[in-house]
């Protein structure tokens, strides 16, 4: 910018619109649809979710053809309170099992995504690396494979029988692994998918963290003898910490959407092992029909994903 | 050799290496689509699995071609997937350089409220949004897919964030010139904010690119249908052609490659800005 610029400036109030309303111009088409299309339906889940859905006549509501699923017309609402809340907070016990299921994923997948994704970024950032663009790009590929492409790549590279993953490990004189007919095992194969899919997303979003921090904080360490170690320790942690926060929770509210991974690769199985909070959500109110109560599950879903936000920003947060 | 020279050539080998293994590891299943679209449905089962790619792309295009119509689902999903990003970026950049360089009253709750519905899953919404688009008699429309979600929380942080950037001098000096308000907008924002604007479009297209549930619910008849549900009628079926899904998956994911390879200078640059100058 030109000094001519910048002397023109002073004493020029900041960025007062000289039109009154004009930036409520600029924000409504936003938030028109913001509100039609987002605040409505989540108001009307939080209504239906004190609601049982009652009867239904013959005409179809919600035909999804490829699911072979039809949804009647709601015939009568039946305001129930908070029965719906009660049930499923004291005798659903597939609804605990999804609990359990998407609290394991998100327990194990989100530190090994920030530990992996850092690690990752931190390496690329070294100056001694070459080719940094071309690994950038490769390890960044999967955030562009569709969610159920890499599920269909997923559910035959892990398939028990025929899958590449099992004949690799037995030539190498490992036994087979029951990768998707075994419960724990199913849970971890979601694991690494998921991984596999947002490793690179993660790594970028810290790799340009890692390139804001100022050269000199390092050489200011440097002169006072700081080793790797310490460097990463009081100089890189702590610049990052707004950046790794970032990738923490968007990666928690992340975790806790999981949908078409289940949906495609294990089905939500074996016995329910691996049925996330979403598919359960799904499954209530596609297949059970129970609109008002998958509804329930929905808020309680966002609740808990709010909280853990909330907590985390709160924690770990700078100011 | 110095001792420190030997630990440091060891911290270089290490790093390749990890470096290596983790591109591998991402690559395996990508290579491993490749191989799977390539060899016939019969030895899709056999035993050992094939681990070099086949001669047979042609023949399972051609059978794909003749179970969907692969080419209306991917015209389909770019009607839909640059719609989507098109309005998108007019709403969340207008929006964005309001909240970044304008004082208004209720500001800050009002993008403090936008940001807090990021938590929201949207498979909460698939229902009433269902509701909806029946009562004003949208479903089966691209139009249905294309608005709820034009309104992005994500979006308007980007812009936000990256629009604080403009410098208050050049709007100050442009008024001076005599540019209208809303020239400031798309003279001076717009453009200055084009690689914020590449990122965004990035993001929003490959999200688009690949919705599954609530296109699933909305898009009912086979013409309609975009890439992703058209794959899902593959492997629905009572058999799966595992060989026409891998090649429809191979194509399908080629534009989300090449956009991602020639854009993502942008895309890292966008993000940059977009989550670190809180």
């Amino acid at each position: 910018m030109s000094d001519q610029l910048r002397y023109r400036r002073q004493g020029v109030s900041d960025a007062v619109p000289e039109v009154p309303g004009l930036p409520y111009l600029y924000i409504s088409p936003f938030f028109v649809l913001f509100g039609i299309f987002l605040l409505f339906p989540t108001a009307y889940t939080l209504y239906l979710s004190f609601f049982s859905y009652q009867g239904a006549s013959n005409e179809a509501l919600l035909t999804i053809p490829l699911l072979k699923v039809t949804i009647p017309q709601i015939a009568q609402l039946e305001f129930i309170g908070l029965d719906h809340y009660q049930r499923l907070l004291f005798e659903d016990s597939l609804f605990r099992q999804s609990l359990f299921n998407t609290s394991f994923i998100f327990l194990v997948q989100v530190p090994l995504m920030v530990i992996l994704g850092l690690a990752t970024a931190l390496v690329l950032d070294a100056k001694f690396i070459r080719a940094k663009g071309l690994f950038r790009t490769l390890i960044a590929l999967p955030v562009a494979t569709g969610l159920v492409a890499y599920s269909t790549i997923f559910l035959l590279l892990f398939n028990d029988d025929i899958g590449m993953i099992n004949y690799v490990l037995q030539s190498l004189g490992a036994s087979a692994i029951p990768w998707l007919s075994d419960s724990w095992w199913a849970r971890i194969t979601l694991v690494i998918a998921v991984t596999w899919r947002w490793l690179g997303y993660n790594m970028i979003i810290l790799l340009a963290g890692l390139q804001t921090i100022p050269e000199q904080l390092y050489e200011a360490a440097e002169i006072d003898g700081a080793k790797r170690w310490e460097k990463f320790r009081y100089v890189t942690l702590p610049q990052l910490r707004p950046v790794l926060l970032f990738v923490v929770v968007s990666s928690t509210i992340g975790t806790f959407q999981i949908f078409a991974e289940p949906f495609v690769i294990t089905g939500g199985g074996p016995s329910n092992a691996t049925i996330t909070m979403v598919q359960y959500i799904y499954r209530q109110a596609f297949i059970q029909l129970n609109l008002g109560y998958a509804s329930a599950v929905s808020v309680v879903l966002v609740a808990l994903v709010s909280v853990m936000s909330i907590v985390q920003i709160k924690y770990g947060g700078t100011e | 050799m110095r001792q420190a020279d030997k630990r440091e050539a060891l911290w270089k080998f290490g790093s390749y290496l990890f470096l290596l293994v983790i591109t591998a590891l991402v690559l395996i299943p990508i290579y491993w689509m490749v191989v799977a679209a390539t060899i016939p449905q019969q030895e899709f089962f056999s035993w050992p699995p094939r681990l070099i790619p086949g001669t047979h792309y042609l023949e399972n295009f051609q059978a794909l071609q003749e179970n969907v119509s692969f080419a209306r689902s991917i015209l389909n999903s770019l009607i839909v997937s640059v719609g989507y990003t098109a309005l998108s970026l007019v709403l969340c950049s207008m929006a964005g350089f309001a909240f970044a360089k304008y004082e208004f009253r209720f500001k800050e709750p009002l993008f403090y409220f936008i940001l807090a519905t990021l938590v929201l899953p949207i498979q909460l919404l698939i229902i009433p949004l269902f509701l909806l688009m029946t009562q004003i008699g949208w479903t089966n429309s691209f139009i249905a897919v294309i608005l709820p979600w034009a309104a992005n929380p994500l979006g308007i942080f980007l812009m936000r964030q990256n629009m604080k950037a403009i410098p208050d001098a050049l709007l100050e000096s442009a008024r001076m010139d005599g540019a209208t308000e809303f020239q400031l907008y798309y003279k001076i924002a717009l453009p200055t904010m084009l690689p914020s604007l590449a990122a965004l479009a990035i993001i929003l297209f490959i999200n688009q690119w690949q919705a599954f549930l609530y296109p699933l619910v909305i898009l009912q008849e086979e013409e309609m249908f975009t890439i992703p549900i058209a794959l899902a009628q593959l492997v629905g079926q009572q058999r799966v052609y595992f060989d026409q899904v891998m090649v429809a998956t191979s194509l399908s994911i080629i534009p989300l490659f090449l956009v991602f390879i020639f854009l993502q200078q942008y895309f890292i640059k966008g993000i940059l800005s977009g989550s670190v100058k809180q």
